[in-house]
């Protein structure tokens, strides 16, 4: 296997200062991020540009050249519900670092993300899931199969779909976290890749508990088979995890300065 | 059903570096597969063969190494003549006589050597301490210095002096940096790290990973040379896509089956063959495992080793 793919998420519309950097289209402080997450470790940079009704083409394009052009070709994660603006971003997306990825299709109402995926040769994020929280590890293999079957019929490499067994927060769903763990190790058996938010764990927690809570949710993860997370890569601690379990798994060989690189 | 061949070349590569100047340089490196897998993609170079001459001379080499220099007693000569060996690609110096328990003459002398050699000959060169640490510290900063010029390949640089000869040869002097471990493959990428982060460039760096002779722990060396092509293509780790060179006869003329006389050893015949053997097996051994270069003695195992490497190409 491959070493463990960071894709981060610190370019998101929800953040104020983003947010207005995008309505002024403002680059300053969108590489800013950009550059604070690839020094820390990130592999993919989440482009979260919102609904984006009005001007999501326009938007999601001068998104991509900007952070591409500025970061030697960064592989980019295309992260809105208009998908115009994917399609607009893709068209400009340069391959040399990777395929762009689609964030995200779902088994339910956002299946024909997989559609799109497929049609411009990206990969994409498959979210098993209809709408609300999976009752069960079966329904969540249920939806899994749906959404592969889905792709493979478009003709997709089942390799470039990254299922999604949705992170639930442990503050209240504690009974749900070993089912999550179930699925992973249910994609990793049928050789697929995976991903997810998986900070959404310790949501809700004391901001000083929340790395520790992610670390042990992603090492955890990480043994079942989680091959990629959509993270914060400027947590410290999640980033040190993250690179010790590559050494734990053979992913990566092992030199004193490993968490350097 | 007819078997399809499925070429199945990795996406990493190794890293090509250059050594020596003009129509004589040399190219190590640069493949996409395990080596000779030519059914996967083609190696665009060959390994190497180098040459190793002794600033002490062959007093107590095999016939066969005696009668090829004849009666060339002037260093400068030595190395000529091996330049012109039949499968020779390189030539490495040794430069023994620096060692402070041993004659101990003074680095400039050693340095001025070097420029000598490096002067009367166009094919490239490479040179070796005398394996103290210390004074190899500063007897290759200075050998880099007086070879600028001349992109050499200095072995090498340890843990102990990776600052000192690492930054004189990989960046001031232009030349090409041997990064040296003794089977120890964490180590070996670390050195890398190291180098790296001192700000010598990736592609300015060769890899001693160290050897055994066949027969002395050389399984561990098998594998650690499989495992550093395998992470470096397989999981595209750059910390270990330098080219490997391996020096051989240093190691292989130190066992008792090149040392021992036939006088003392009726049984074993031929002390001279054995030499040989003992420097062909090893060689070849390495390559197949991913050496990009081996450093010999003897002329026949050069012409033996570098017929082999020919015919696998």
């Amino acid at each position: 296997m491959g070493r463990f793919i960071i894709i981060g998420e610190r370019i998101h519309c929800i953040s104020p200062v983003i947010r207005e950097a995008m309505n002024t289209m403002n680059p300053e402080p969108i590489l800013a991020r950009a550059k604070e997450q690839l020094d820390a470790g990130a592999t993919y940079i989440d482009v979260n540009i919102g609904p984006a009704e009005s001007n999501g083409p326009e938007l999601m394009t001068w998104a991509v050249k900007l952070l591409q052009e500025n970061f030697n070709n960064v592989p980019l994660a295309l992260d809105t519900a208009n998908k115009a603006a994917i399609e607009a971003g893709i068209a400009v997306y340069n391959r040399d670092k990777g395929k762009p990825i689609v964030n995200s299709a779902d088994a339910g109402d956002r299946l024909s993300y997989v559609d799109l995926a497929a049609a411009n040769d990206a990969i994409v994020i498959a979210l098993c899931s209809k709408g609300a929280v999976p009752g069960s590890l079966d329904e969540i293999m249920g939806f899994c199969q749906e959404l592969l079957e889905h792709g493979m019929m478009l003709g997709m490499e089942p390799t470039d779909m990254w299922f999604d067994p949705l992170f639930l927060v442990a503050k209240g769903m504690q009974d749900k976290q070993q089912q999550i763990l179930d699925a992973i190790k249910g994609f990793a058996e049928m050789g697929l890749n995976s991903t997810g938010g998986l900070s959404n764990v310790s949501n809700g927690m004391p901001k000083e508990l929340r790395p520790i809570m992610d670390s042990a949710m992603l090492a955890m993860s990480m043994a079942n088979g989680l091959t990629s997370a959509i993270v914060n890569p400027c947590d410290r601690r999640l980033i040190e995890t993250m690179k010790s379990c590559d050494i734990l798994k053979d992913n990566y060989m092992y030199a004193d300065s490993y968490l350097d690189l | 059903m007819p078997f399809k061949l499925t070429p199945q070349p990795f996406k990493a590569a190794i890293k090509e570096v250059e050594v020596g100047c003009g129509a004589k340089a040399i190219k190590l490196g640069g493949e996409k597969t395990f080596p000779f897998y030519s059914f996967d993609a083609e190696m665009p170079n060959a390994p190497k063969v180098g040459v190793e001459i002794s600033d002490l001379g062959f007093e107590n080499e095999v016939a066969g190494i005696k009668d090829f220099y004849g009666d060339v007693t002037n260093v400068v000569e030595m190395a000529k003549k091996a330049a012109a060996m039949e499968g020779a690609d390189f030539v490495v110096l040794r430069l023994e006589s620096a060692d402070p328990n041993g004659v101990n003459k003074s680095v400039d002398e050693c340095a001025e050597l070097a420029k000598a050699v490096a002067d009367a000959i166009d094919a490239p060169l490479a040179i070796m301490g005398c394996k103290n640490d210390e004074k190899d510290g500063e007897l290759l900063v200075k050998v880099s210095e007086v070879l600028e010029g001349k992109n050499a390949m200095i072995l090498s640089a340890k843990e102990a002096n990776y600052k000192t000869i690492g930054a004189s040869a990989g960046m001031a002097y232009g030349q090409k940096v041997g990064a040296e471990s003794a089977v120890d493959i964490n180590l070996a990428k670390q050195l890398n790290v190291l180098l790296t982060q001192l700000g010598v460039k990736g592609e300015t760096v060769v890899m001693n990973l160290g050897t055994a002779a066949a027969g002395y722990g050389y399984e561990y060396v098998a594998s650690t040379l499989d495992r550093t092509k395998a992470a470096a293509l397989g999981q595209n780790d750059d910390m270990l896509q330098m080219p490997i060179i391996t020096p051989i006869s240093t190691e292989t003329y130190g066992v008792k089956e090149a040392i021992a006389s036939e006088d003392d050893m009726p049984e074993w015949g031929s002390q001279e063959t054995r030499a040989i053997d003992m420097e062909v097996v090893t060689a070849a051994a390495c390559l197949a495992s991913g050496s990009n270069a081996v450093i010999l003695r003897h002329p026949a195992s050069v012409a033996t080793v570098s017929t082999m490497i020919k015919e696998l190409m």
